[in-house]
C-alpha cells in the first residue's frame, strides 16, 4: 500500500545525478542572486546563501514532496493535492481573512489575550496607540523565557512595509505577513495561520471565518479547529489519509477524462503522472529553477516538517467536492485499513499541535490562487486562462501559448514550482547587491518588489515549455503501463503543476480577483487609451509624461500584447541553448527578465492597484460605493443647471469627493482594507487620485460645459475676452515688469501648448503640476537673462504679461478648476503657491480696465478666499455621505417607449408618494394617478406603497448580503383595481410579471 | 520627529528685500534632501523647534500696490506673516503700518507677526530710527528684528523667533486623534459578505 509503504527517498533520483544537478544549482543561485540584487532594495546577510545551497537537496525534496512523513499519509496528501486547498495561497487566505488579523484597534493587552490561547506562530496585526505604528503581535513558544507574546513594530516607509530590524521590506502588509508564513527571517519561528484559516478548503469556509472579525479568537471555530482538527476537518481528513490504489484510479481516470476535455491543450496537459524516472530527468533539464524557493525559505521548510507534521490536509476540489468527497467517504468505511490510519492520523495529531500549514510552495506569498489541478479541476482552472491566450494577438500554436499548458506536464511543474515559489518571495533577503545600477526612483523599485517575481516566474514557466513536451508523451506511457506512481509521487507532480500554473496565471490573477482585476477595466482603459494617445501626440516634450496614470493603464494592455512575442521568441531561443548547455539559459533570461520588469514598472504598484480597485469599485453598482457614486455622476450630468455659479458647482464636487474619500476610509467595502496596502501617510493622496479618477473623470466633459456655460451666462466671458485683448496689447512695462526680460514670441507658443496640454487633463493635480512647469519655464527665462533669483515682486508682473500674451479666455475657467478642485491639503505648497499667483493674475486681466479693479478684483477675491476657507474647514464637520445619499434613478418605463431614466434628489424621508410626483413631473406625465413606483429586483417587481420611503429600501437593499441588481421602475399600474390603497397601505403589493 | 507645515507670508513694499531675505534664509543652510522650489517666489525651509520640525511654506508677495488687492489670497491660512520694511526708506515703514492694519482687520485670527528692518548694513542713510520701529512692534505685540540678507545679519534669527511664537501643537493633535478615530472604525464587524 502505497500509504504504509516507506517513504521513498525523494532526493534519491536526485543525488544519482546530483553533479550536474549541483552545478545547475549554483548557475541558477548565482544568476537569480543576481535578480534579486535587482529587485530587493535591501540587502541581507550574506552568509545564508552558502547555506540554502547546502540545504538544498533537503529543500527539494521538502519543495516537491512536503515531506517524508506526508508519504506515511500518502493518501491523505494526495487527496490534499487535488484538493481546491492549494488553490488558495497564504496570501489569499490572508486576503480574505483579514478581518480575524489585521485588527488595528485592538490593544496590546487585548492582543496579548487572544494569543495566550493561540499555539506559537499565530499572530495578529494591531496598532498601537501610542507609537502610532501597526505592530505584528505573534505568539511565541512556551519554552522561550520571557513575555509569550512579542509585538514587533511595522515599519512603514514611504512606499513599503517591513517588520522593524528587518532588511525586508514589502509592497504592502498582506505580503509581508505571507511572507514571514513562510520565511522567519528576524522572527524567532515563523508566523502561522490559526487552523481554520489554515485549513479552510474553499471561498465559503474562509468568508466564514472572516465574518466573525475579532469574534473569530473566542468563537468555537477558532478553538475546536484548534483542539480537534480531526473532527473539525471530516472530509480532508478522513478520506485522503486511505486512499487505495482503486481510488488512485479513479482519479487517474478523471484527470485523463480531464484531459481528454481540453483537446487544445497540448498533449503534456494530459500527462498528469509522470513516472518517477521522468521526473527526474525533468528535474536535470529545470531542476535549477526550483532551487530558487531554497534560496528565500532557507531551512524553514524543513522545520515545519517536523515541527508541524503534514502540511497538507485532504481538500477537495473546488469544482466538485461533494463527489470527491462522497466517494472517498466511501472508501474510508469500506476500506480495512482505515483504523489503522485514524490512528496515524491520530498520532500525527499529536505531534503536531499546531494544525498542518500549507505546503511551502503554496503559502508562498502570490495573490493569485489557482493552481490547476490535475483532475477535473483543471477544466475550470482553464477558462481562467484561456482568455489570456486569445488575447494575444499572434496567437502561437497551442502549446506555446496555452499558458496552462505548463502547469500539466508533471515534469515542468516540478520546475515551475521551484521558479514560482523563488519569484513569489518579494523580498529577497539574499546576498549584499553589488553594486549595480540601480534605478534612482523608488516607485520603480517598489515595482521590481512587486512585480518581478511574477514576471520571472512566468517566464520561467514558460521557457521550460519545450523540453517538458517530449517527455511528457513517454509519462504518459509509463504511466498506462500502469506503474502505479506512488502517493508521494503524485503529490510531487501535483504540487509542481500546481506552482506552474500558478506562474502562468499569474497575469490573470488581478481579473479573478475582483479588488485587482484587469480584466474589469477594459472598457474604461480603453477609453482612456484614446484619450491619451491624443494627448501624447500633441505632446511635444517632457509633457508626456505628466498624464502618466492613465498612460499607465494604457500600458497594461499593451504590456499584454507586447508580452506574447517577447516570450514566444524567447522561449525559442531557450529551447536552444537548453540543448546547448543549461549555462546559457539563465543568462538569456536574465536580459529578458530586467527589460520585462522595466517595461512594467509602471505598472502595479500598490498605489495603482488601490487606486484602481477603488476605480472600479466605483463602477460598480451593486457595492454601495459604486452606487452612491454613479449616482451622483448621473446626477450630475443630468442637472448640472441647478447650481448657482461655476464655483457652487466645483465646490460640491469637492465636497462630494471629500466625503467619498471619508467613506472610504471608514467603510469595510474596500478588501482588504487600504491600510493594509498603503501605508498611512500615503492613503488621503492615493484617495485623491482615486476620486479624481472616478468621479471627475467621467465627469470632465460635463463640467467644462457647465463652467462655459456659467462664464457665458453671467457675461464673464465677454469681459474677459475684450479686458485679454486690452492686457495683450500693454508692453511688459505696463503690466509692472521691471528689469526682467520677457519671453520671447517662440517661449510664449511653448506656453500656450501646455495650458493647452492643462486643458485635456482631469486631474487637478495633473493640471497644477503642468502650471509649475509653466512658472518654471519663465523663471528659466527670466534668470537666464539676469542670473539673478526673482522673487513674487518680478515673477508676478511677469505671470500676468504671459498669461496676457497667451490670450486664452478658457484659462480662466482651468484655474476655477484647479483652485476649487485641487485637494485642499496642497494648497499651501508650491502648487498652490503659483495657483494663487495664476488666479491673481488672471483677475488683474479680467478686470484689467482701470477703474473697474481695485474695487470689483478686492471683493471678487476676498469672497474666493472666504471659499477656500469655508471648502478647507468644511470637510471635518461635514454630515459625511449622508448627503450623497439623496440621489435615486428612477426609470420611467413606457410601453411604446421604453426605458427613460432620471436621477432626482431624493430624500431618506421622502415617501414612495412624493417620489411619484416628482416623477410625474420630471417625466411629464399627465395622468400621474395611472402610474405607481415599482421596485423591479430580478425577475420580480413590486409596486411600493406611498408610505415607504425608497431611499430606505435603497439602503436596506445595499446591505443585504447578496446583492441583487435593483431598478426604481416608475411605470403605468397595470390593473388599477389590484391596488387599492387599503391593501397599500399595509405592505408593498407584490406581483410577478 | 513630526513635520509640521507653516505657511509664512512676505509682506512690504517692492524692493525692500523680501526674497533677499528668504533666499538668504533658505540658502544658507541649504538642504538637499528637500525638492528644490521652482522660483524664489515659493521657498521651503525646515528648521527644528522644540521637539517638532516646522517646514515654513514661504509665499513671497509682490510688493507693487497695483497687487495689493491680491494680498489677502496670499495671507490667508498663514501662520506668520513676515512685514519687510526698509530701514533707508521711510516711505516702506508707512507701508508697513498698512499692512499691520490689513492683518489685524482680516488676517487670520492668531497669525504671528514679525517686522523685519532689512538693510541695516546701511546703517548711514538710516531714515526709520530702530527705536521707532521697536515700540511700534512692541505695541502690537509683534517680533522685532533688523536684519541684513547682504551680511546675513540676523535672518536665521528672525526665523527662529518666528518659531518660538508658533503655539504649539494644538489643533493638529485634534487632527490626530481624529484620524485614529477614522482609522480604527473600520472595524472588521460591518463587513459584509458580497
Amino acid at each position: 500500500m502505497a500509504s504504509s509503504s516507506p517513504p521513498r527517498n525523494p532526493p534519491s533520483g536526485l543525488t544519482d545525478r546530483s553533479g550536474s544537478f549541483f552545478k545547475l544549482i549554483d548557475t541558477f543561485a548565482s544568476e537569480i542572486g543576481e535578480l534579486k540584487r535587482e529587485m530587493v532594495q535591501t540587502p541581507l546577510t550574506v552568509d545564508k546563501e552558502p547555506m540554502d545551497l547546502q540545504g538544498l537537496e533537503g529543500e527539494v525534496c521538502g519543495v516537491y514532496l512536503q515531506s517524508p512523513s506526508c508519504a506515511g499519509l500518502g493518501g491523505e496528501r494526495d487527496s490534499g493535492y487535488d484538493s481546491l486547498r492549494r488553490r488558495m495561497s497564504v496570501l489569499d487566505r490572508l486576503t480574505q481573512t483579514h478581518p480575524v488579523w489585521l485588527l488595528l484597534a485592538v490593544s496590546e493587552e487585548e492582543a496579548t489575550r487572544i494569543l495566550l490561547k493561540q499555539p506559537p506562530g499565530v499572530f495578529l496585526v494591531r496598532k498601537s496607540a501610542a507609537l502610532q505604528r501597526k505592530i505584528l503581535s505573534v505568539r511565541l513558544k512556551e519554552d522561550q523565557s520571557g513575555s509569550p507574546i512579542s509585538h514587533l513594530p511595522v515599519r512603514e516607509s514611504q512606499y513599503t512595509f517591513s517588520l522593524e530590524d528587518s532588511g525586508i521590506s514589502f509592497a504592502d502588509l498582506l505580503r509581508l505577513v505571507a511572507f514571514y508564513c513562510i520565511s522567519r527571517d528576524v522572527l524567532p519561528s515563523t508566523l502561522k495561520l490559526p487552523e481554520a484559516i489554515a485549513s479552510a478548503k474553499t471561498q465559503k469556509e474562509l468568508e466564514d471565518v472572516a465574518q466573525l472579525g475579532a469574534g473569530f479568537w473566542d468563537s468555537a471555530l477558532c478553538s475546536q479547529r484548534r483542539t480537534s482538527p480531526r473532527a473539525c476537518r471530516p472530509l480532508s481528513r478522513t478520506l485522503s489519509p486511505q486512499r487505495s490504489n482503486r481510488n488512485r484510479e479513479v482519479e487517474w481516470s478523471q484527470q485523463k477524462h480531464a484531459g481528454a476535455h481540453c483537446d487544445s491543450a497540448p498533449p503534456t496537459l494530459r500527462s498528469c503522472a509522470t513516472p518517477p524516472s521522468f521526473r527526474l530527468e525533468r528535474r536535470h533539464s529545470s531542476g535549477p529553477l526550483c532551487f530558487v524557493t531554497p534560496l528565500f525559505l532557507q531551512t524553514h521548510h524543513r522545520h515545519h516538517r517536523f515541527e508541524d507534521g503534514l502540511p497538507t490536509h485532504a481538500v477537495k476540489s473546488a469544482e466538485d467536492p461533494e463527489n470527491e468527497g462522497k466517494s472517498s467517504l466511501k472508501l474510508l468505511s469500506s476500506s480495512p485499513g482505515s483504523e489503522q490510519h485514524a490512528d496515524k492520523v491520530k498520532l500525527n495529531g499529536k505531534s503536531r499541535t499546531p494544525p498542518p500549514r500549507p505546503p511551502p510552495p503554496r503559502s508562498m506569498p502570490r495573490r493569485r490562487p489557482a493552481p490547476p489541478p490535475p483532475g477535473p479541476p483543471a477544466a475550470t482552472t482553464r477558462p481562467k486562462s484561456m482568455p489570456v491566450a486569445v488575447a494575444a494577438s499572434t496567437r502561437p500554436p497551442p502549446s506555446s501559448t496555452k499558458r496552462q499548458a505548463p502547469a500539466r506536464p508533471s515534469m515542468g511543474a516540478k520546475q515551475g514550482s521551484p521558479s514560482k515559489t523563488a519569484s513569489s518571495p518579494i523580498p529577497v533577503p539574499s546576498n549584499p547587491p553589488p553594486p549595480r545600477p540601480k534605478k534612482p526612483d523608488l516607485e520603480a523599485h517598489r515595482c521590481h518588489i512587486a512585480l518581478d517575481d511574477e514576471t520571472i516566474a512566468k517566464a520561467l514557466s514558460r521557457a521550460k515549455l519545450p523540453t517538458c513536451q517530449p517527455s511528457s508523451a513517454d509519462a504518459l506511457l509509463e504511466d498506462n503501463a500502469g506503474s502505479p506512481s506512488t502517493p508521494k509521487e503524485r503529490g510531487r507532480q501535483r504540487l509542481s503543476d500546481m506552482s506552474m500554473s500558478t506562474s502562468s496565471s499569474d497575469s490573470l490573477e488581478y481579473s479573478q480577483s475582483p479588488g485587482f482585476s484587469l480584466g474589469l477595466a477594459p472598457s474604461p482603459s480603453r477609453h482612456l487609451n484614446h484619450q491619451d494617445t491624443v494627448e501624447d501626440s500633441s505632446d511635444d516634450d517632457e509633457d508626456v509624461d505628466e498624464d502618466d496614470e492613465d498612460y499607465g493603464v494604457s500600458l497594461e494592455t499593451d504590456l499584454e500584447m507586447r508580452h506574447r512575442p517577447s516570450f514566444k521568441a524567447r522561449r525559442r531561443r531557450v529551447g536552444v541553448s537548453l540543448g546547448g548547455g543549461p549555462f546559457i539559459l539563465p543568462r538569456a533570461l536574465k536580459g529578458r527578465f530586467r527589460k520585462v520588469s522595466g517595461m512594467l514598472s509602471s505598472l502595479m504598484t500598490p498605489e495603482r492597484r488601490a487606486v484602481k480597485r477603488i476605480a472600479e469599485m466605483s463602477r460598480d453598482k451593486s457595492s454601495y460605493f459604486g452606487s452612491l457614486v454613479q449616482d451622483y455622476i448621473s446626477f450630475v450630468q443630468e442637472n448640472r443647471g441647478c447650481h448657482t455659479s461655476g464655483m457652487d458647482f466645483l465646490q460640491t464636487l469637492r465636497q462630494f469627493m471629500t466625503q467619498m474619500k471619508a467613506y472610504l476610509r471608514q467603510s469595510s467595502e474596500l478588501d482588504p482594507p487600504l491600510e493594509s496596502l498603503i501605508p498611512e501617510d500615503q492613503i488621503d493622496q492615493v484617495l485623491e487620485k482615486a476620486m479624481h479618477k472616478c468621479v471627475l473623470k467621467p465627469l470632465k466633459s460635463v463640467i467644462e460645459v457647465a463652467l462655459n456655460d456659467f462664464q457665458v451666462k453671467s457675461g464673464a466671458l465677454q469681459q474677459l475676452k475684450e479686458n485679454l485683448a486690452l492686457a495683450k496689447a500693454k508692453r511688459p512695462q505696463e503690466l509692472g515688469v521691471d528689469g526682467a526680460v520677457p519671453p520671447d514670441p517662440l517661449a510664449i507658443e511653448k506656453i500656450r501648448h501646455k495650458f493647452l496640454n492643462m486643458r485635456k487633463m482631469y486631474s487637478p493635480e495633473k493640471k497644477v503640476s503642468l502650471l509649475l512647469r509653466v512658472c518654471k519655464l519663465i523663471y528659466t527665462i527670466m534668470q537666464d537673462n539676469s542670473g539673478r533669483m526673482y522673487g513674487a515682486d518680478d515673477f508676478l508682473p511677469m505671470l500676468t504679461y504671459v498669461l496676457a500674451q497667451c490670450d486664452m479666455p478658457t484659462l480662466d475657467t482651468e484655474i476655477q478648476y484647479m483652485m476649487e478642485l485641487l485637494d485642499p491639503s496642497l494648497l499651501q505648497g508650491e502648487g498652490g503657491y503659483y495657483l494663487t499667483s495664476a488666479y491673481g493674475a488672471m483677475a488683474l486681466i479680467k478686470n484689467f480696465q482701470e477703474e473697474q479693479a481695485a474695487r470689483v478684483l478686492s471683493s471678487e477675491a476676498r469672497n474666493t478666499l472666504h471659499q477656500w476657507h469655508r471648502r478647507r474647514t468644511t470637510p471635518r464637520s461635514a454630515p459625511t455621505v449622508d448627503d450623497f445619499q439623496n440621489y435615486l434613478r428612477v426609470a420611467l418605463q413606457e410601453v411604446d417607449t421604453g426605458c427613460t431614466a432620471k436621477t432626482l434628489i431624493v430624500q431618506p424621508y421622502t415617501t414612495t408618494e412624493e417620489v411619484c410626483s416628482l416623477c410625474a413631473y420630471k417625466f411629464k406625465i399627465p395622468d400621474p394617478e395611472a402610474y405607481a413606483l415599482f421596485l423591479v429586483i430580478e425577475d420580480t417587481s413590486q409596486q411600493l406603497a406611498p408610505d415607504t420611503h425608497p431611499q430606505r429600501i435603497k439602503a436596506e437593499l445595499h446591505s443585504r448580503p447578496c446583492a441583487h441588481t435593483f431598478h426604481f421602475v416608475y411605470r403605468r399600474i397595470p390593473n388599477l383595481n389590484l391596488f387599492l390603497p387599503g391593501i397599500m397601505d399595509n405592505a408593498n403589493c407584490i406581483h410577478v410579471e | 520627529m513630526a513635520i509640521r507645515e507653516l505657511k509664512v507670508c512676505l509682506l512690504g513694499d517692492t524692493g525692500v528685500g523680501k526674497s533677499s531675505i528668504v533666499c538668504r534664509f533658505v540658502q544658507d543652510h541649504f538642504d538637499h534632501n528637500i525638492s528644490p522650489t521652482i522660483g524664489a517666489s515659493f521657498l521651503t525651509k525646515t528648521v527644528p523647534s522644540g521637539n517638532e520640525l516646522h517646514k515654513f511654506l514661504i509665499w513671497d508677495t509682490a510688493g507693487q500696490e497695483r497687487f495689493h488687492s491680491l494680498a489677502p489670497m496670499y495671507y490667508r491660512g498663514s501662520a506668520a506673516a513676515v512685514i519687510v520694511y526698509d530701514i533707508t526708506k521711510l516711505d516702506s515703514f508707512q507701508t508697513l503700518k498698512k499692512w499691520v492694519k490689513e492683518l489685524k482687520e482680516h488676517g487670520p485670527e492668531d497669525i504671528v507677526v514679525a517686522i523685519a528692518g532689512n538693510k541695516n548694513d546701511l546703517g548711514d542713510i538710516r531714515e526709520v530710527p530702530m527705536k521707532e520701529a521697536k515700540e511700534f512692534a512692541e505695541s502690537i505685540a509683534a517680533i522685532f528684528i533688523e536684519t541684513s540678507a547682504r551680511n546675513a545679519v540676523n535672518v536665521e534669527e528672525l526665523f527662529q523667533k518666528i518659531s518660538k511664537q508658533i503655539p504649539p501643537l494644538e489643533n493638529p493633535e485634534d487632527d490626530v486623534s481624529d484620524s485614529f478615530k477614522l482609522s480604527r472604525q473600520p472595524a472588521p464587524s460591518t463587513r459584509r459578505c458580497c
